[in-house]
């Protein structure tokens, strides 16, 4: 099969846009990530704030334990994606190239 | 937030309001004998939690407090500083036996919102706990 310079400049030309990096969308991988992340920061901001109040006396202790749980959930939640994450590079890291 | 949490703030709620009533409870029993005292009793009522994901009162929370308008007992004791001339006075109108049970009922359905409160957060624990294995 003959492969003019032209044909191969056309066809690269085409599989460009395919692997080039797209603009970020609402939807995309990373704003969820930073949302999620901000989420957890609110939930832990929330908890000590709830603490702080029921060590002064302002909260009562159903608050206390119902956002400390929520708390002890997120980190547990934080905690579980990062070993995935970290799992899964590593994983990458063993690739045979 | 996720049902779990909500359940997790509705169970609080329900603990919230029923210490709130057995506080009153207690309020009454320390006052069985002060002369001239109504028994008062709160009633509960559906209230919005923070971050309710349905938008609606699903929680509770306790109504104004209200006094028992029943008739006070009329005690005999002629040497009462408060007795009238026919050696009555008019004591409170708390019966021990209704606010133990009333007592009683608080624990209760205290002990069931405990438990509620405990399976959400089992629930969500092994849901996450699926992800580490």
């Amino acid at each position: 099969m003959q492969v003019s310079a032209s044909m191969a400049a056309r066809s690269y030309g085409a599989a460009r846009p395919l692997t080039s990096p797209e603009a970020e969308a609402a939807g995309s991988p990373a704003s969820a990530g930073a949302r999620l992340a901000g989420d957890f920061a609110q939930v832990l901001q929330r908890a000590e704030t709830t603490a702080q109040q029921a060590m002064t006396g302002d909260a009562d202790p159903h608050a206390l334990v119902a956002s400390l749980s929520e708390a002890q959930l997120a980190v547990e939640t934080a905690v579980a994606v990062r070993d995935k994450v970290v799992e899964a590079y590593l994983e990458i890291l063993r690739m045979p190239v | 937030m996720s049902t779990l949490t909500d359940t997790l703030a509705l169970a609080a709620s329900g603990m919230r309001a029923q210490a709130q009533r057995l506080r009153h409870v207690s309020e009454n029993i320390a006052n069985a004998d002060t002369p001239g005292y109504h028994r008062k009793f709160i009633d509960f009522r559906p209230a919005a939690i923070a971050g309710d994901a349905f938008g609606q009162e699903s929680g509770v929370t306790p109504g104004p407090v209200r006094l028992d308008r029943g008739e006070l007992t009329r005690i005999y004791d002629p040497g009462h500083i408060l007795a009238d001339e026919t050696g009555h006075y008019e004591g409170s109108n708390v019966d021990l036996m209704v606010e133990i049970a009333d007592a009683r009922e608080a624990q209760r359905s205290y002990e069931a919102n405990l438990r509620m409160f405990d399976q959400a957060r089992q629930m969500s624990q092994s849901l996450i706990g699926l992800l580490r294995r």
